[in-house]
């Protein structure tokens, strides 16, 4: 019975580093927008090499350009 | 003819609409010009994504945006910009609220445009907030030019004014989010070894250990009660010291009582400890604030948004000629120009030119009212005519668009706060309990003194106020997500409380029983005119007037040419077309015969001799108008009209509603007038309104209602705000809050229910720590449960 002389003030170390987690987090804005960040996996960082409209991307960043 | 509804904007396409956009090579059909222009610019940018993964539809581009493009360019005045964006290293940097935003793949498209325009180096949307954080080079590009590409993609951006409530609220969202997880960390830590010392009740845990798991408890609850319980001490202290009480005292007395208790109890290893319920008290405690710091964070952060930055520029006429410059440095004296679809930038006299001045934001009438120079003209209005030089005559404070805004912040100061049932009850809850406690004390000292302490303290703690807490926070968290999800804002909790009690409910008239723009009515004919030749001789003479009449017409496709226009200000407009000289306009202006003036308002087109057709124009109802009131009436609720408009216009429509009570050619002073007698009979009045004449009396009446659609100033002063300015849905609003009462209701029972279960077994000294632990849980749970029933409720 006596090791856990030693587990809990390990897991009390561990709740320690999850709070310390948990309260950069918050002051890193990461709480602010909850549906934005769920959602950003779905979107390819880059733009589509050949999206399917047949119009290529890359022209047009020509207009956007300007 | 196609079923199908619009790929864009999911509203339903209109018939004969033609407008299709080549989506991933399908072929897809739009509802407007606006949808498609939208779509074709998201395609073009490879931007695809978006359709894939977005969750809502698009929000509906019904206002062309190729018209609005021009309007940016005063963005980029320095005067203008100083008032929102930073400069940091040579980078500027600005937060605009963007309206327009359904789901989080808007903010992914907004972003993936915005970052491919070169200067453009940081962009990050926030959906949530609706905002967007830019970082650009003014080198490279400009603010209006940034503005310009969000709107081709069918969003609306600007700068707005932020606030004071949010700055407020934001900073203690953020605290109170620390707390509570602070807090829930805790609890989950404490209830394990609290666990093993229930054990111990039913088993013999050895001593040794027993004080060790107090111990570690101790350390662990220790950050709960000196952290995150703080808001509950300074909320006493601050009822103690104003003389009150409330639910916050009782509170701080058992988390510091208890705490202190079981911190002896621990070090000197008897009697019982409370950890694991001070800290889950305040996790509960906590929970139920956290909702309703959300609530009223989410009702500032709209509001902030719909307070946008519209920068007012003038034409200011100097010995070098035209110069443009923002309206505050405009001077009591100075000359400006004003330009038809120019907004006027300051009170003044018209020195030059007669025009039509558009005053609907001061009296809500759209017609336009014919100004000689020596008229008075007021900022905020907009020159529709001809061109007129105004002499400034009153700036800033002093103008009367400032007037009605001290009228407006009288009123809201006037009016009285409403006690909400469920602080009432809190003051009554804490009162008892402190009561019955120090009661208990007495008691006890005379039978048993060292029980006396530990029984006091069990009553302090089992009557668990948690449940209390949370019945209110949770319902109007529900019900104002269900609100968002209509479409209404709600800015304040107190409207679920004041919605079913409503009595009277007082309409304006033009913007919110009307569409508050014109149409057709009835057409007629003479001589033989056809209907369509009619109107294209009409439309060819109106073209290229602002008026909104003349607007009316001139939407309508004509192939004939006029030559020789001459305009009339506020009279018509005549021109030759195939050789023939047409005048179109009022009856003054063509002298129609008597028997040919309708009731009504009509324009009429004619010749030198004879009058070929007479056109009603009309305000038209709103679609909802009419179901609306009806439904009202069958809630018996009384109805009225407060309107700045005295024409005839304004019986129709109390006739066609079916309303009685009109009260014709109010200004801003007279409808708070009204309100104020209404309610002198305690009755609880609501008020509907869209415009700046609305913005005192719908910040005087108890339960007031903008438009979306309406001026920043009235949605700034009401408490509910009709997106998308469907009236039903405050029929549905009254509905959802009524349910909200039952639920909140049902709440409050069952808390002071489960109290009075547990206090006589507190009193008589049989609740140990572990039977609190499991009250407390188990009925602020059920009341979550129970106000989670909201959100099932199909809108």
């Amino acid at each position: 019975m006596s090791i856990i002389y030693i587990l809990i003030p390990i897991a009390m170390l561990f709740v320690l580093i999850a709070v310390g987690v948990f309260f950069w987090a918050v002051r890193t804005e990461q709480f602010d927008d909850l549906d934005r960040q769920g959602a950003s996996i779905l979107f390819e960082e880059e733009t589509p090499k050949a999206p399917l409209s047949g119009k290529s991307s890359s022209n047009n960043n020509e207009a956007d350009k300007r | 003819m196609s079923k199908q509804p619009c790929f864009h904007c999911n509203e339903p396409v209109l018939t004969g609409s033609q407008f299709i956009t080549q989506i991933d090579g399908v072929d897809q059909v739009m509802c407007c010009p606006g949808c498609q222009a939208v779509s074709q610019a998201i395609v073009d940018a490879g931007l695809l994504s978006y359709y894939k993964y977005r969750t809502e539809p698009g929000s509906r581009q019904t206002a062309l945006i190729p018209e609005s493009l021009n309007h940016f360019s005063a963005y980029d005045l320095p005067e203008v910009q100083q008032d929102f964006v930073q400069e940091r290293d040579g980078r500027e940097e600005v937060t605009l609220s963007i309206d327009g935003i359904t789901c989080a793949a808007c903010a992914w498209l907004i972003e993936h445009k915005l970052q491919k325009l070169d200067g453009v180096e940081r962009i990050q949307v926030n959906s949530t907030t609706q905002r967007a954080f830019i970082r650009w080079q003014p080198a490279l590009v400009k603010l209006s030019y940034i503005l310009s590409a969000i709107g081709s993609i069918g969003y609306n951006a600007a700068p707005f004014q932020l606030d004071d409530q949010e700055v407020i609220s934001k900073r203690n969202s953020r605290r109170f989010l620390l707390r509570l997880g602070l807090a829930g960390f805790a609890t989950m830590q404490v209830m394990m070894f609290a666990l093993a010392l229930y054990a111990g009740y039913f088993t013999d845990l050895e001593t040794e250990f027993r004080d060790y798991f107090r111990w570690v408890s101790m350390i662990f609850a220790a950050p709960v009660v000196f952290y995150s319980a703080q808001p509950f001490y300074f909320s006493a202290i601050r009822a103690i010291l104003s003389g009150k009480l409330n639910m916050d005292v009782s509170v701080s007395i058992a988390i510091c009582g208890a705490y202190i208790a079981s911190c002896v109890a621990t070090i000197q290893g008897t009697g019982e400890v409370y950890f694991e319920s001070v800290s889950m008290f305040t996790f509960f405690l906590l929970l139920g604030r956290y909702f309703e710091q959300n609530a009223r964070q989410k009702a500032s952060v709209s509001s902030s948004n719909l307070h946008k930055l519209v920068p007012l520029t003038a034409s200011l006429v100097t010995a070098q000629g035209i110069e443009e410059v923002p309206a505050k440095k405009l001077q009591v004296g100075d000359i400006i120009l004003v330009s038809p679809g120019d907004v006027v930038a300051a009170d003044g006299k018209i020195v030059e030119g007669i025009s039509g001045i558009n005053e609907s934001m001061l009296t809500g009438e759209q017609l336009p009212i014919s100004k000689a120079p020596g008229a008075e003209v007021f900022a905020g209005t907009i020159n529709l005519e001809q061109p007129i030089r105004v002499e400034v005559t009153a700036i800033g404070q002093d103008q009367l668009v400032a007037e009605i805004i001290r009228l407006q912040e009288l009123a809201s100061n006037a009016k009285p706060a409403i006690a909400l049932t469920a602080d009432k009850l809190a003051r009554y809850f804490s009162a008892t309990i402190l009561t019955i406690a120090a009661m208990t004390y007495v008691v006890w000292r005379q039978f048993a003194p060292e029980d006396a302490f530990w029984v006091t303290l069990s009553v302090l703690v089992a009557t668990c106020p948690c449940a209390l807490a949370l019945a209110t926070p949770t319902a109007v968290t529900c019900a104002t997500g269900l609100f968002t999800r209509l479409g209404i804002i709600s800015r304040n909790g107190s409207v679920f409380e004041k919605l079913p009690k409503i009595k009277t409910v007082v309409f304006d008239k033009t913007g919110t029983l009307t569409c508050g723009s014109f149409s057709f009515g009835d057409i007629k004919l003479f001589e033989g005119l056809e209907k369509s030749r009619a109107l294209a001789i009409a439309s060819a003479l109106e073209q290229g007037s602002l008026h909104p009449i003349a607007r009316l017409f001139a939407r309508i496709p004509t192939k004939l040419e006029v030559t020789r226009q001459h305009h009339l200000v506020g009279a018509g407009v005549e021109g030759i077309i195939e050789g023939i000289r047409y005048l179109i306009g009022s009856a003054e202006y063509l002298k129609v015969p008597s028997e040919m003036i309708f009731p009504g308002q009509w324009v009429y087109l004619g010749t030198r001799n004879n009058v070929l057709a007479a056109f009603e124009i009309q305000d038209k109802l709103r679609d909802d108008a009419k179901e609306t009131v009806a439904a009202l009436k069958a809630k018996h609720i009384e109805l009225q009209i407060a309107s700045g408009d005295t024409s005839a216009h304004l019986q129709q429509v109390a006739s066609t509603l079916g309303i009685t009570k009109v009260n014709g050619g109010l200004k801003p002073k007279g409808k708070l007038e009204l309100v104020e007698s209404l309610r002198s009979n305690n009755t609880l009045v609501a008020m509907f309104g869209d415009g700046i004449n609305d913005a005192p009396v719908l910040a005087g009446a108890d339960l007031s209602v903008a438009m979306g659609s309406g001026s920043a100033i009235a949605k700034n002063s009401a408490d509910l705000i009709l997106l998308g300015d469907h009236l039903h849905r405050f029929v549905e609003a009254m509905n959802i809050a009524v349910k909200t009462n039952q639920i909140i209701r049902q709440n409050l029972a069952w808390a002071l229910g489960y109290n009075m279960l547990i206090l006589p077994l507190a009193v008589t000294g049989h609740v140990v720590p572990y039977i609190a632990a499991i009250g407390m849980s188990a009925s602020s749970l059920i009341v979550v449960g129970n106000s989670l029933r909201l959100l099932r409720l199909k809108p």
